[in-house]
């Protein structure tokens, strides 16, 4: 049967229309909007906020403020070692994190490694990236003591967490025609992830490894104020003898890294893709 | 001489993919397998070289039964079975003369594989193959920067380099324009009398099947149901091969073997 055709003068039978709410459902929606509301009043007055410390602590800061104004490069041969130790920190933080992450993404990948292993690989993983990359300086530094060994160790594994992770997804993604012709081939298993699977995922290894880099030189300076090494200790030990102006123009020094390298390694990943 | 007795191939617990089928290729020959989508074709081919592992029956190359091979007995026994895809297969990243020889990676430690220190006969043999089917000139091109035809041609030397006892083509020729189509169909069927050597070619298209093969093979429901020579796949034997929808084909696939066995 078919629909008999309208006539385009009359009215239609309906004429108002609203968007679909996003939960249909109105009294879960409602009872959903008063519980984040309820929880946010109850949080916001449960947790302690002095406010007469707060009152004290804005002059302060003030204070502070000022005294960074304007900033003053005092020791320059200071914030230059310090950089250069960051950068080495870096640098080798991100060969041995992205070195060891190659092997951890293979035994990661559900569709080359075998089911205990795969689990091996993303427990991994799963360890490396849970624990924010100052918890993990903080273990070291009672472990190593301070200086940067214990900021590369820390940034390896953070470069693990990320590397092998967005690796091994890489690899789950592999056309599978190419490692399907060398097993024909009667080629090992190993020769096979040399010759079908690494040219495969190599342009992002490549991009995964510049963007880890970039990130380890953000993150060593961070580290370095818990006493992982690096232009983080030089910044915190200016903070410590209350040299402001010092303390601002290093934090300037560490942006302006920062955006270089982020510049260079964006230029290189650009041509990459 | 390849002989396939019995062979069952089933996924999981659905219906057989494969039932019951027997093949027997005595020496050099070019031989052309057809069928709809989904009779089975695919699943024949990689049984033979175990890409996918059989159900039942075996499968003899030369003597050797492979359908029992494990670790490094069955690379020993794949290294003799080339293999060319419809999707060429090739490391697109890597360079045509890197893809050529990896046909030898069943032979060379893995050392010299890794490190592209390939025996000096294996690069003779790479160079007078690739001067056969005129892709010489590519040696050091990306796979990916070729055309089609000529990804196919580095698919069959890559497999010739295997030395194989045997050739198996999975729809070579269905990623491909006509003209070149063709030129891959005649380049097997030279290939095949040159190094005396039998190929199984998988095919959808049927003159061609006709033209350059001197058997065919029609497959329908995991069994073989055609096998003889061009001249014998008439009209009526074509529409036996291809008589109804592929998709529900499948479902009652055992009905009509039923009826087909009743009538």
């Amino acid at each position: 049967m078919s629909e008999p055709v309208s006539n385009p003068l009359a009215p239609p039978a309906r004429r108002t229309w609203r968007k679909p709410s996003l939960i249909p459902n109105p009294a879960l929606r409602w009872s959903l909007i008063l519980l984040v509301i309820v929880y946010f009043v109850w949080a916001l007055s449960t947790l302690p906020f002095d406010w007469n410390r707060i009152q004290e602590g804005l002059p302060r800061a003030a204070r502070i403020f000022s005294g960074a104004f304007p900033p003053d490069l005092k020791r320059p041969e200071l914030v230059f070692t310090g950089l250069m130790e960051t950068l080495r920190i870096a640098i080798l933080s991100t060969i041995l994190g992205v070195g060891l992450s190659i092997p951890i993404a293979f035994m990661a990948a559900r569709n080359l490694a075998p089911k205990p292993v795969y689990l091996l690989g993303r427990g991994i993983i799963i360890v490396a990236r849970s624990f924010h990359p100052i918890i993990v300086a903080i273990l070291f530094v009672k472990a190593v003591g301070f200086g940067p060994l214990a900021g590369i160790l820390t940034l390896a594994i953070y470069s693990i967490g990320f590397v092998a992770k967005m690796l091994a997804e890489r690899i789950e993604e592999i056309n599978w025609g190419q490692v399907e012709a060398l097993r024909a081939a009667g080629a090992g298993y190993f020769i096979t992830l040399i010759y079908a699977v690494l040219p495969q995922i190599m342009p992002r290894q490549i991009g995964l490894t510049i963007y880890q880099f970039d990130s380890n030189l953000r993150a060593s300076a961070v580290v370095g104020i818990v006493g992982a090494g690096g232009i983080g200790a030089t910044l915190m030990n200016a903070f410590r003898r209350y040299d402001y102006d010092f303390a601002f123009a290093i934090t300037l020094i560490i942006i302006a890294a920062i955006l270089l390298s982020e510049a260079i390694s964006g230029r290189i990943r650009r041509k990459l893709w | 001489m390849l002989k396939i007795s019995n062979l069952v191939k089933c996924y999981g617990d659905s219906k057989a993919v494969l039932s019951d089928l027997n093949l027997e290729v005595p020496g050099q020959s070019c031989i052309a397998i057809i069928g709809a989508s989904g009779a089975g074709k695919s699943t024949l081919l990689r049984c033979i070289n175990r890409l996918v592992e059989p159900t039942s029956g075996t499968i003899e190359l030369n003597g050797v039964n492979l359908t029992h091979l494990q670790g490094s007995s069955l690379r020993m026994a794949r290294r003799r079975i080339g293999m060319i895809f419809q999707g060429f297969n090739l490391i697109d990243r890597l360079t045509v003369m890197e893809n050529v020889l990896s046909g030898r990676l069943g032979y060379v430690p893995f050392w010299r594989a890794a490190l592209r220190k390939y025996p000096q006969e294996d690069i003779d043999r790479a160079f007078h193959l690739m001067e056969r089917v005129g892709i010489a000139h590519y040696a050091n091109k990306r796979a990916d920067e070729l055309s089609g035809g000529e990804r196919q041609r580095v698919g069959v030397v890559r497999a010739l380099m295997q030395e194989p006892e045997i050739l198996l083509a999975d729809e070579p020729t269905a990623s491909l324009d006509p003209k070149t189509s063709v030129q891959i169909m005649e380049l097997l069927r030279s290939l095949s009398e040159e190094y005396r050597l039998p190929v199984l070619i998988n095919i959808h298209n049927v003159q061609e099947a006709k033209e350059f093969t001197q058997r065919i093979v029609g497959m329908r429901f995991g069994r073989i149901i055609f096998d003889g020579l061009p001249s014998d796949l008439d009209a009526e034997a074509m529409d036996h091969v291809y008589d109804g929808v592929p998709a529900a084909e499948r479902e009652d696939a055992q009905g009509v073997i039923l009826r087909a066995a009743a009538g």
